[in-house]
């Protein structure tokens, strides 16, 4: 276990040398920031909007970084040693994972503070992005397995981006078009149904559907990222 | 003190193991790493190579000489990419089809088209590689190894082609498997690598390694080790190389006379397509020997030629030219320089464009210093 945790370490360690000076990644790092940072600026932000800025940060960061890291070792070659080396491929993963879920975590966290945001129950609302950053590094788990370079990658990223953050406000229009209370059922608007509880006075016991929905989503973006997986990994 | 105990005890432990499996001891330069056995590989109607076998021990090197096509099918039947029409490799004597992972992790290959991490520095990825293989094999004596220690701080983006070749060379010291294989090692590297090239086979030799060499250059395949094979569509085949005397012996039954013409006139007739056409000896880089067939090498085009490579040798002596190898003839006009990579290898190279280099055998060599009056 010891070694395997070296192992993964390793792997993050050189994930985040390379990161760091990749700039046509780390520049997406900078787009949530910038603009919540524009919006802190304007103040008394209404919780949707904010909420969309933490949604394009899940989308943009979490499984963008993740799905480039995996598709960069595929364009240049160096997966397959990777691969050949003891390290298992959930070593690999995790090494990733874990540095994607790092810079989410920052970039969460900055962007909160640009925007004022402080949840009135703090440990919901970070279990709950905890969970959503868990689904959202599947998903980029998922892309990054199916995508054979970082420019497929980026382009690959853009419709889950429109989806899962914009996408929030797909509900408003749910009057008119029914059948877009669907969206409702989305790890993002769950989010944010989630976030309107708490400031509400809710805890633990009130949101738990809304975290089970968001699990489930985990669940199932886990069952596909390991079907993916499996299929891709055999040839 | 307690370290000395630990130490013993493993020592203890792996002679039980070889007792267990009924293997040779430690220290027995027979120990089987690589055997394939009957292994044959037919694409469509093309048999890219007939059933062969092929078996390298430990602290021993093999050269394959093949073409490009099965180069790359060998190398991925023993990656298991892709299956073999029929016959079973065993390396450490464990089958790939039974536990691919057990199987793969005594195999550390040299891939032609390997990878790097543009953005990290030499020095990271040397870290990177310790870590990954938990290796103990310190960062710098790699460095030193593959010549690269005053770039630990550089770039890869900004590494020469050479130097990243250098770079994929180090991964093969931290892997320490059981047995290397090199894919067209010195492929398009200059001297500096190709010389480190052949140092880290030697050295990892010495380590007790099974080192197998796939190339579809002769020269590079020589340069390494004794040990070539060919291997085609009839099977695998030794390239004898101590065997100089032998074929002059069989050749010389053939009458001479044709060759000496009245009028100084000496022209090298070669086939292309259905016409012949003449050579000026002085034109000619050097003949290479493959199959039997003698090649002429002419500004970095090859034309097959109707004679043996004893007719041609000694129809070219008086132009000065000179029989470096079995399978070779150059033209000393064209010789640029002479490397030695150990006491008993050596490489000609010349100063025509593509910069050849051509195998120079030991016994060859001591005939070229008097040739060029060194004693």
């Amino acid at each position: 276990m010891n070694m395997s945790i070296k192992r993964l370490m390793a792997i993050f360690n050189k994930d985040y040398k390379d990161l760091s000076r990749n700039l046509y990644v780390s520049f997406t790092v900078v787009v949530p920031l910038f603009l919540a940072a524009f919006m802190g600026r304007q103040g008394n932000i209404a919780l949707e909007q904010q909420y969309m800025v933490y949604n394009l940060t899940l989308c943009l960061v979490t499984a963008y970084i993740q799905c480039a890291l995996i598709a960069e070792e595929k364009e240049k070659n160096t997966l397959r040693n990777l691969m050949l080396s003891p390290a298992s491929t959930m070593e690999i993963l995790a090494g990733k994972g874990l540095l994607s879920f790092a810079t989410t975590l920052l970039v969460l966290g900055l962007s909160a503070f640009f925007l004022d945001y402080m949840p009135k129950d703090l440990i919901v609302v970070t279990a709950a992005m905890v969970l959503s950053a868990i689904f959202y590094i599947g998903l980029g788990t998922a892309l990054g397995l199916m995508t054979k370079s970082a420019m497929e990658a980026s382009v690959i990223i853009m419709p889950f981006v429109f989806v899962f953050s914009f996408g929030t406000s797909l509900s408003f229009f749910a009057d008119k078009y029914p059948f877009l209370h669907a969206a409702d059922y989305l790890p993002n608007a769950q989010l944010l149904l989630l976030a309107k509880e708490v400031e509400l006075g809710a805890g633990f016991a009130d949101v738990w559907s809304n975290l089970g929905i968001i699990a489930i989503w985990v669940v199932v973006m886990t069952a596909i990222t390991v079907a993916i997986y499996r299929k891709r990994m055999v040839d | 003190m307690y370290k000395d105990g630990q130490q013993i005890s493993v020592v203890i432990s792996i002679n039980n193991l070889y007792n267990k499996h009924i293997m040779p001891r430690l220290g027995d330069d027979s120990m089987e790493i690589l055997k394939i056995t009957d292994l044959e590989k037919h694409n469509k109607d093309t048999v890219l190579f007939s059933a062969f076998q092929l078996t390298i021990s430990a602290n021993e090197i093999v050269s394959v000489h093949s073409s490009m096509n099965v180069r790359s099918a060998l190398l991925k039947i023993l990656m298991g990419e892709l299956p073999a029409s029929s016959g079973s490799i065993y390396i450490n004597e464990k089958d790939i089809n039974e536990s691919k992972r057990s199987y793969l992790k005594n195999i550390s290959v040299l891939f032609l088209d390997d990878g790097l991490y543009e953005r990290l520095t030499v020095k990271d990825h040397l870290s990177f590689y310790q870590a990954i293989f938990s290796s103990n094999f310190p960062i710098e004596e790699v460095a030193r190894l593959v010549q690269l220690e005053d770039k630990s701080k550089v770039r890869v983006g900004k590494l020469t082609f050479s130097e990243q070749r250098r770079l994929h060379l180090s991964r093969i010291f931290f892997q320490n498997a059981e047995l290397i294989i090199f894919e067209e090692p010195d492929q398009n590297v200059d001297l500096e690598t190709k010389r480190v090239f052949i140092k880290a086979a030697r050295e990892l030799k010495a380590r007790g390694k099974a080192i197998l060499v796939l190339t579809g250059n002769m020269e590079s395949a020589l340069a390494v080790t004794d040990t070539v094979y060919r291997l085609d569509d009839k099977g695998l085949h030794p390239i004898e190389i101590q065997s100089e005397e032998n074929e002059e012996e069989m050749q010389e039954g053939e009458p001479e006379e044709i060759i000496i013409q009245p009028a100084r006139f000496e022209k090298i007739p070669t086939k292309v397509n259905d016409k012949i056409v003449l050579f000026d000896p002085p034109e000619i880089d050097y003949i290479e020997s493959s199959d039997g067939q003698s090649h002429l090498n002419i500004k970095g085009e090859s034309y097959p030629c109707m004679f043996t490579m004893t007719e041609l040798e000694s129809r070219l002596i008086p132009y000065g030219f000179f029989r470096c190898h079995r399978s070779y003839i150059v033209n000393l006009q064209k010789v640029r320089e002479v490397i030695t990579w150990t006491r008993n290898s050596f490489t000609l190279v010349l100063n025509d464009e593509s910069k050849s280099s051509i195998p120079l055998s030991k016994s060859k060599m001591a005939e070229l210093k008097e040739m060029l009056g060194l004693k």
